[in-house]
């Protein structure tokens, strides 16, 4: 079973606006809710591409009632422990006309000690049924910035394969504890290099100091539409079209959960990448989140331009 | 069934207990091992028997509680408890693949509002009254 780690899961509300900019009253065109958090958007397409899997973290309130019930529809085991406050929202504001997006994020109810003691015990619990965990997302107030070092190993001596998709502290942290996947985000990789503009050569003398602290896999997007993937057997571009793009939030997600789809399926490394690049096409190419079907991730795979880079 | 694992292992206190029944809107919860085994079920029942001993199996109507203070502080006091002290050990469990006339009646008949489901004595969710109830009506209705 696959096991999806969301400290700091959301209610995301995307609001689609013919056009924004600050200081105005804007009336929305379009208005989409849905349950948020890397972890949790993993867990959602997964089930949706017909993969048993369980989700847990922390939720609160309606908010986080809310969540659960969405995992509930598609039929996701949870686990999560419930703290008090209210699980945050994040708004998403999408420029129909400047195809630009904005987003808000709050920083999530404050988890007490006891409660991420509760949620360790239930964490090692579940890791006894799994054999594939992903952890990803920012922190809630109250959980120690390198608590994914702690979940990583804890995964890892479980026998379980770690997949992370995190940021800032919490990534270095992730890294120290070699998981065999890493999405390192593209803020990292500009912090790390020192310039807001990282070449491919950067990019890949990053993910060498990944790969030496034992991540196998690590992947980070480049320019809008692309991805690279460092990969054992070579280093790859990818990109999708961007025509029929709608909106991005969650894309990112959707193709994670297609790349671990594809290491599930044993998939060569080129068809993983162009099925988890598909993913992230069909999620980004309507307003409803996660992929319709299996067959619609599947016509898009030929659209993918995969090039080799070394 | 509701595919969630929500529970607690003997050796956890029965103030967690009422925390994670308030925070998650329960009134009970299962009680399982470090695999997941269902081993015991702890409900506010428990915990409320567990705070009034000798007068809740003479309860009819609220006039006979004793009076709030010694309530409260028997609570305070138990809340240190483990959960093993007050869970019920004897649990009705139910499979995956058991009918939901099979798994409502049963709930019905033992006056219980959820029941945990397993599947090779492992949790894998809970079984909830109301909810079976709503799927028997649907299903009759579209049938």
């Amino acid at each position: 079973m696959i096991l999806t780690v969301t400290l700091n899961p959301a209610v995301d509300e995307e609001y689609f606006l013919s056009e924004f900019h600050a200081g105005n009253w804007f009336r929305a065109n379009k208005v989409v809710r849905s349950a948020g958090g890397k972890g949790v958007n993993v867990s959602v397409i997964l089930a949706q591409l017909g993969y048993e899997n369980a989700a847990m973290g922390f939720l609160a309130g309606y908010n986080g009632e809310y969540v659960r019930d969405e995992l509930r529809k598609h039929q996701i085991t949870t686990n999560f422990v419930h703290v008090s406050g209210e699980t945050r929202t994040n708004v998403f504001i999408v420029d129909q006309t400047g195809n630009l997006e904005t987003g808000i994020a709050e920083p999530g109810p404050y988890v007490s000690e006891e409660a991420l003691e509760r949620f360790l015990i239930n964490y090692k619990r579940m890791l006894g049924r799994a054999n594939f965990v992903f952890i990803g997302g920012s922190l809630p107030p109250g959980v120690p910035q390198d608590i994914y070092r702690e979940l990583v190993t804890l995964a890892k001596e479980g026998g379980n394969e770690v997949f992370v998709d995190a940021a800032g502290v919490s990534l270095a942290a992730a890294l120290d504890a070699g998981p065999a996947f890493a999405k390192i985000d593209r803020r990292y990789v500009s912090q790390a290099s020192g310039t807001p503009f990282i070449s491919l050569d950067g990019i890949i003398e990053l993910f060498n100091k990944a790969h030496a602290q034992g991540a196998n896999c690590c992947l980070t997007s480049y320019r809008s539409y692309g991805e690279v993937f460092s990969l054992p057997g070579g280093v790859y571009l990818a990109e999708i079209e961007r025509e029929r793009v709608v909106s991005m939030l969650g894309a990112g997600e959707a193709l994670l959960a297609g790349f671990i789809v594809g290491k599930k399926e044993n998939m060569s490394e080129e068809e993983a990448i162009r099925f988890a690049m598909a993913c992230a096409y069909e999620d980004s190419s309507h307003v409803e989140h996660g992929v319709r079907n299996r067959r619609a991730v599947e016509d898009l795979m030929p659209t993918v331009r995969v090039e080799r880079l070394e | 069934m509701d595919r969630d694992l929500t529970s607690v292992t003997p050796e956890r206190t029965i103030g967690e207990v009422i925390e994670i029944l308030a925070r998650h809107r329960l009134t009970g919860i299962p009680v399982v091992d470090g695999d997941l085994r269902v081993v015991g079920f702890i409900s506010e029942k428990d915990i409320v028997r567990a705070a009034l001993p000798g007068y809740f199996d003479y309860l009819q109507d609220a006039s006979f509680i004793p009076d709030f203070g010694q309530f409260q502080a028997r609570l305070h006091q138990i809340s240190r408890h483990k959960v093993s002290e007050y869970m019920t050990d004897d649990v009705d469990l139910f499979e995956e693949d058991d009918s939901d006339f099979t798994v409502a009646m049963t709930l019905v008949q033992h006056g219980y509002i959820r029941g945990p489901v397993v599947k090779d004595g492992i949790l894998v969710g809970m079984a909830n009254r109301s909810a079976l109830l709503e799927r028997i009506l649907t299903e009759t209705e579209g049938s």
